[in-house]
C-alpha cells in the first residue's frame, strides 16, 4: 500500500519510479495516460453495471409478485395425467353406456421406503389378493417410481393411509365403466389399463384426436363433451334377451342381430352372442366371441334373392308379371340347381321370391349377364369393405375368375361372400325408396343422410320390392313372423355352411331380413343363427322359417312398442296396399 | 426542507410497502381460495360421476327385467295394448254444472242424475 502512495506523492517526478515499473506501467495502459481519468470511469461503469442488475432484479419482483402462482396447478395436472379421461358414451336416449370414475391407484418410491419387510407386510395384509413376493421385490427395486396395485378401493386406500407407511402414496387414476356390462359390448369395444381404446367406439375415439389431446397431456378433465351413439340400450336388451333365449333354444353355435333405421342408416341395435364383458376386456380375446356381424364374412343364402330380384326390376327388362321356368333343376355343367321348396312348373316373379326359388332366381340373374350383375352388386356396395366407425371390419370374399357359375350361385346368395351389416345395408336401400346409406353407429338427422345417400335404384323398384316382402310373410316362407299390427315384411335366407371345402348338408346359417312396416318402412332388422339344431317344434327342419323367423317374430312384438312404431290393425293385403299405390304413379 | 422532504418520502414509502403487502397478503388468500373451491367442484364433479354410473349399473335393463319378473305380475306389452288418442270416447257429460259450489250436496239433493249417463257414453273398453 505505501508503494501505492508514494508515486501519487511524487507524481510532479514520474520519472523518479524505478524502471521496471515503468516499463510495466507504460506495457498495462501505454505512455502519456492520465490514469485517474480512467479510473473514475471505471466507477462510473461498474456503478451502471450494478444499477443495472438491481433494476433487473426489481423488475423481477414486480413481475412475480404480478404474475399468477400458475406452478402448483401445472404440477396437479401432471399427476392427473396418469390415466387419461374419456369423454361419457350414450345411448340415443341418454343412458350412460360408458363413464369415466376416479378411482386411487397405490404407488412407492422405493428409495424413501425404510423397512421393506414391514412395509410389504402391512401391505399384504390390507390386500390379500396381492403376490406378497412380488410386492417385496418392487419395493426393494432401486426404480424411483413403482406401481403396486392399480386400481384400488375406496377402503383399501382409507386403511393403507392409517398405516402410515413412509414412501408408499396414492395418485388418482381414471377408470373405464361399462355399467351395463356384455349388453352393449361388441359395439362399444373397451380399453386397456392405461384407459386407451383398444376395440370398437372406444379405439374410434382414440383414432379421432383423442389419443394426442392424451399425449399433450390436455385430455384430463372430464368436461369432454360425451359422444351420444344412434344405439338404443333398452331395444339393445331386448334383442339380446330374445338371441340369448333363441341360441339356447336351438343350441346355436352363435346368434346375432342388428335393427337399422332404414331412413338414417343409425344402427339402432347390434348384438352378436356370445358377447363379453368389457369391464373384463380379457374375455373378448376368445375367437368365438367376435362380432359376426362386421368381423365376419357369411353366404347370405337367399336373403341375397331379394338384390337379384331388385336388380331386375330396376333393369326394366323384368316385370312383377315376367315368369321364369322353374319345372326342372338348372343343369350347369356337372352341377344342378335344385328347389328346396321344388314347385317343378313356371313361376312368375312373386312366385319366384316367396317359394325361394334357386333356379328362377338364378335364370333371372342369367337373362341380365355376368357384367350388369357384378356392376349392380358393385353398386350396392357388395364387393367392397364396408367401412363403419367401428375399426374391426372385413373384406367381402368375391370370386377372383367371375364367370356364368358365379352369377347362378351368387343370385341366391351362394359363392359371395359379405359382412351381415354389409347386406343390410343394401336390402335397406331396396326398402327406402332406393337411397344407399353408408350405417353408422353415432346419431344422424334424416338430412344429413339424404346428403350420404346415393340412389341406387328407382323409387317405384324399391315399393315392387316392399310388396314382395310383404306377400312373403303374407303367404311366403316368413308366415311365423307376421306380428298383427306392425306389417312386417321379410326374407328367409338358410345358407349351407362350407365345412372342408364342400357345402355342408346339416350345418346350416340361418337368417331372417325383416322390414317394418312393409308398407312405409323405418326399420330393418337382420337375425342370424349360426348351425341351429332341429328341435322336436320345428319337426326335424333347421331351415330359416323354422328357427331364425319366429325368431324374429318375437324380436319385433317385443322391440316395436320400444320404437315408438304405431300399431295399426285391419290393414289390406300386400297388393292392395303397397302395389295400388305404386301402379297409381 | 430538505428534511422535512425526506421524511415525507420516507413515510410514503412505508405506507405504499404496507399497502402493497396487504394486496398481496389478500390476493394470496384469494387464491386459495379459488384453488380450493376448484378442488371441491372436482371432486363433488367425480362424486357425481361415481354416483351416475352407479345409478346406470343399477338402472341396467337386464337388472329391472329380473326385479319385474321376481315381484311384479307385469309382462312386455302388446301391440292390441296400445290405442291412438283418436279411438278415446268423448267425455261424458258433467252430472253437475261445473261452477256449482257444492257439487255432492247437488247430487244428494237431486240424485235423479245419476242415472243419467247413457251407455253410449261409456268408454269402449267398459262396455
Amino acid at each position: 500500500m505505501m508503494a501505492m502512495h508514494e508515486p501519487v506523492a511524487n507524481r510532479p517526478a514520474p520519472a523518479r519510479d524505478p524502471w521496471r515499473r515503468r516499463l510495466v506501467a507504460s506495457l498495462l495502459y501505454g505512455r502519456n495516460v492520465d490514469r485517474a481519468a480512467k479510473t473514475r470511469g471505471r466507477i462510473a461503469l461498474a456503478v451502471f453495471i450494478f444499477a443495472l442488475g438491481y433494476a433487473v432484479i426489481a423488475a423481477r419482483l414486480v413481475m412475480f409478485a404480478a404474475a399468477p402462482d400458475g406452478h402448483g396447478s401445472r404440477r396437479a395436472i401432471a399427476q392427473d395425467a396418469v390415466a387419461t379421461a374419456r369423454p361419457d358414451i350414450l345411448d340415443r336416449n341418454g343412458e350412460i353406456l360408458a363413464t369415466d370414475v376416479r378411482t386411487p391407484s397405490l404407488f412407492a418410491e422405493p428409495h424413501r421406503i425404510i423397512d421393506v419387510d414391514e412395509a410389504s407386510e402391512l401391505l399384504t395384509a390390507v390386500m390379500p389378493d396381492i403376490d406378497a413376493a412380488e410386492l417385496r421385490g418392487r419395493l426393494a427395486s432401486k426404480r424411483r417410481f413403482v406401481w403396486l396395485k392399480r386400481e384400488i378401493t375406496p377402503e383399501q386406500r382409507a386403511q393403507i393411509h392409517r398405516l402410515g407407511i413412509p414412501g408408499i402414496g396414492f395418485l388418482p387414476e381414471n377408470k373405464r365403466i361399462y355399467p351395463n356390462g356384455a349388453e352393449v359390448s361388441h359395439l362399444l369395444g373397451h380399453v386397456n389399463i392405461d384407459n386407451q381404446g383398444t376395440a370398437g367406439i372406444e379405439k374410434w375415439l382414440d383414432a379421432r384426436g383423442l389419443a394426442d389431446l392424451h399425449l399433450a397431456g390436455l385430455a384430463t378433465d372430464r368436461l369432454q363433451t360425451p359422444v351420444e351413439l344412434a344405439v338404443d340400450l333398452r331395444v339393445q336388451h331386448a334383442l339380446r334377451d330374445e338371441l340369448i333365449a333363441a341360441r339356447a333354444k336351438f343350441k346355436a353355435v352363435a346368434a346375432a342381430a342388428v335393427l337399422t333405421d332404414v331412413r338414417t342408416g343409425e344402427i339402432v341395435s347390434m348384438v352378436s352372442e356370445p358377447d363379453y364383458d368389457p369391464n373384463n376386456p380379457r374375455e373378448a380375446l376368445d375367437p368365438t366371441r367376435i362380432n359376426r356381424l362386421t368381423t365376419g364374412v357369411y353366404e347370405m343364402g337367399s336373403t341375397f334373392k331379394a338384390l337379384t330380384l331388385a336388380m331386375a326390376l330396376d333393369s326394366g327388362k323384368i316385370t312383377l308379371k315376367s315368369a321364369f321356368d322353374a319345372s326342372h333343376p338348372l343343369q350347369y355343367g356337372k352341377f344342378a340347381i335344385h328347389d328346396f321348396h321344388a314347385q317343378n312348373r313356371v313361376l312368375t316373379v312373386p312366385e319366384i321370391f316367396t317359394y325361394s326359388s334357386n333356379i328362377g332366381t338364378a335364370r333371372m340373374a342369367l337373362s341380365l349377364g355376368i357384367e350388369h350383375h357384378k356392376w349392380f352388386l358393385r353398386k350396392m356396395g357388395q364387393l367392397e369393405r364396408l367401412r363403419t366407425e367401428l375399426p374391426e371390419s372385413a373384406e367381402p370374399l368375391v370370386p377372383k375368375r367371375w364367370a356364368e357359375l358365379n352369377t347362378v350361385t351368387i343370385a341366391f346368395g351362394h359363392g359371395l361372400s359379405v359382412a351381415p351389416l354389409q347386406a343390410v345395408m343394401a336390402i335397406s336401400a331396396l326398402m327406402n325408396g332406393g337411397h344407399l346409406i353408408p350405417p353408422t353407429f353415432l346419431k344422424r338427422s334424416e338430412s344429413e343422410a339424404r346428403s350420404l345417400a346415393t340412389q341406387v335404384i328407382k323409387p317405384e323398384t324399391s315399393e315392387k320390392m316392399r310388396y314382395l316382402m310383404r306377400l312373403n310373410v303374407e303367404k311366403g316362407t316368413a308366415t311365423k313372423a307376421d306380428v298383427k299390427g306392425y306389417y312386417v315384411g321379410g326374407k328367409t335366407g338358410t345358407a349351407d355352411k362350407v365345412v372342408g371345402g364342400r357345402y355342408s348338408k346339416t350345418k346350416v346359417l340361418t337368417s331372417f331380413t325383416a322390414v317394418l312396416p312393409a308398407d312405409q318402412p323405418r326399420y330393418l332388422l337382420l337375425i342370424m343363427l349360426d348351425e341351429p339344431q332341429a328341435t322336436p317344434d320345428t319337426h326335424g327342419f333347421t331351415t330359416s322359417g323354422w328357427n331364425a323367423v319366429p325368431v324374429g317374430g318375437a324380436v319385433i312384438a317385443r322391440i316395436a312398442p320400444l320404437l315408438g312404431l304405431e300399431p295399426r290393425f285391419e290393414l289390406p293385403p300386400a297388393d292392395k296396399l303397397i302395389l295400388a299405390s305404386a301402379g297409381s304413379r | 426542507m430538505m428534511r422535512v422532504l425526506n421524511i415525507c418520502v420516507i413515510g410514503a414509502l412505508v405506507l405504499a410497502a404496507a399497502d402493497v403487502y396487504t394486496i398481496k397478503f389478500e390476493s394470496t388468500r384469494q387464491a386459495q381460495r379459488v384453488a380450493k373451491l376448484r378442488l371441491e367442484i372436482r371432486r363433488e364433479r367425480d362424486a357425481v360421476a361415481a354416483l351416475r354410473a352407479e345409478w346406470a349399473k343399477l338402472d341396467n335393463p337386464a337388472r329391472i327385467q329380473a326385479l319385474a319378473r321376481r315381484h311384479l305380475q307385469l309382462g312386455p306389452v302388446e301391440a292390441r295394448q296400445v290405442d291412438p288418442l283418436d279411438n278415446l270416447p268423448e267425455r261424458p257429460a258433467d252430472l253437475v254444472a261445473v261452477e256449482e259450489a257444492d257439487p255432492i250436496a247437488t247430487v244428494i239433493a237431486n240424485p235423479g242424475v245419476l242415472d243419467r249417463p247413457a251407455a253410449g257414453n261409456l268408454p269402449a273398453a267398459a262396455r
